[in-house]
């Protein structure tokens, strides 16, 4: 009789666990920044591409469940993990206190300096560019926004913040002379040089920050799966190829 | 010319956005028609509780910009009723109700401009009052709509470039990302520009042509 109980068990868990992966795979959809090259951008064939793009696909294959790439808008894609319309956002998104306080975030996967652009020979300084009055361009909703804002006007500060739906629309206005300098992440920078853009990088304006994925926060299986994910990558030689891929210059 | 290899080269891509932009301009006259029409005849022949209700909805949406909407209803009120709509439906569905406010309006000033001795004559004739509505005055003053109902169809086709910030992908959000990995913005701008210009020219034309077919030969009122 115990026998047999157990035989039943072990049966039907076996089902169950059979059942919930070959025939109940998850699918999970991720929101991208796609004017965020190259980590996340739509490429000539009109499909998601990028580094976190390549980089979630390839954990996506290897834990198990199915990905989308939804192109959204940046300035309310925290908003949007919350009310539901995407499960996570895998898309160079900064790890930063007031983003933990709606969303979680998994372990952080790169480290991504915080940079002052400007025309090529613009001969600007840091201190110039905080403390000469000049007007400063930053893409909405960004961490660098949100602390450029908290320290507009202190400690001598003197700028005027001007904000863009993108990074590259700022780099647009630098090379407009629209403005003289922006802050922003050093990756579209650098792919904005490799495209042959007249830009220099001016300094790094504060410590470096990290990208991690974020989820709800009552999701902590995805979490844990993400989590786990990150981990194999990195430790994969796949993960050197995906930097090769995409951080070579004008790789895209 | 590396900008027109580029524009050449994504135009596949922006034009599948074409079909969503005008995708959301259908829906949303659609909508507008759908409602509208009642609401003008609520407006010139309901009850006085009716009339202001609808006065009430057509300030509302009149009063309100379009992206407060979007936001509106997109992060809010959608949600709120459990509508899971997808950012398209979400933007034809705003721009939709924000049109019934203003076609009513179109459709109220066409049934006020015709002569009011009609509905009585339709009574004369044993109709009832929404009989003579339907058969008597809204085949004329739907006619006499068709100019300021083009206007309309402009008008929504380029407030349709707002669904961008929901990410909707029109013609303007999928320009907006070709140009952010080609840092072709002019160019790919001025093709956008183009690409809407060419679809109200159709549209407008369209509609004038509708005008003619439809016109009563020798009709004045």
């Amino acid at each position: 009789m115990f026998r047999k109980t157990t035989l039943l068990v072990a049966a039907i868990s076996v089902v169950l666990l059979f059942g919930s992966v070959a025939f109940a795979k998850k699918a999970y959809v991720n929101g991208i920044d796609a004017n965020y090259p190259p980590f996340a951008y739509i490429d000539d064939t009109g499909k998601p591409a990028g580094f976190d793009v390549d980089s979630l696909n390839w954990i996506a294959g290897k834990m198990g469940f199915t990905i989308e790439h939804k192109a959204m808008e940046w300035s309310t894609i925290v908003q949007s993990v919350v009310s539901k319309k995407i499960d996570m956002v895998y898309s160079g998104m900064s790890i930063t206190e007031e983003r933990a306080k709606q969303v979680n975030f998994s372990d952080p996967y790169w480290k991504v300096a915080q940079v002052i652009v400007s025309k090529k020979g613009a001969d600007l300084t840091l201190d110039k560019v905080f403390k000469g009055g000049m007007k400063l361009g930053v893409q909405s909703g960004t961490s660098e926004a949100d602390l450029l804002q908290n320290q507009a006007g202190k400690e001598g500060n003197n700028y005027e913040l001007k904000y863009y739906d993108s990074a590259p629309l700022a780099i647009m206005d630098i090379l407009n002379g629209r403005v003289p300098a922006a802050a922003m992440d050093i990756a579209p920078a650098d792919d904005a040089i490799a495209h042959g853009k007249a830009l220099e990088i001016v300094g790094e304006f504060t410590e470096p920050e990290f990208f991690g994925v974020a989820v709800r926060k009552e999701d902590k299986e995805l979490l844990d799966t993400i989590n786990k994910g990150l981990k194999m990558l990195m430790a994969d030689p796949y993960w050197a190829e995906l930097k090769e891929k995409h951080f070579k210059d004008g790789a895209h | 010319m590396q900008q027109l290899s580029v524009i050449i080269e994504a135009l596949p891509y922006i034009l599948q956005g074409a079909g969503v932009s005008l995708a959301i301009v259908c829906f949303a006259m659609g909508v507008g028609l759908v409602m509208g029409i009642p609401m003008a005849v609520g407006l010139v022949y309901g009850h006085p509780v009716v009339r202001n209700l609808i006065r009430l909805y057509v300030w509302f949406f009149r009063g309100v910009p379009i992206l407060v909407l979007m936001f509106l209803f997109y992060f809010g009120v959608f949600d709120l009723l459990g509508l899971d709509l997808n950012a398209i439906s979400a933007v034809s569905l705003v721009l939709g109700l924000t049109s019934a406010a203003y076609q009513s309006q179109i459709f109220r000033g066409a049934i006020q401009s015709l002569p009011q001795g009609q509905l009585r004559a339709a009574r004369a004739l044993g109709m009832s009052d929404p009989q003579g509505v339907v058969s008597i005055i809204l085949p004329q003053a739907l006619r006499l709509s068709i100019p300021a109902w083009s206007n309309e169809y402009s008008i929504i086709l380029k407030d349709s470039a707002l669904a961008y910030v929901v990410g909707a992908m029109d013609i303007f959000t999928r320009t907006h990302f070709v140009a952010s990995r080609t840092y072709e913005h002019l160019a790919l701008f001025i093709n956008a520009g183009v690409l809407y210009f060419i679809i109200t020219l159709v549209g407008v034309k369209l509609l004038l042509a509708l005008e003619k077919k439809v016109r009563i030969p020798g009709y004045t009122h």
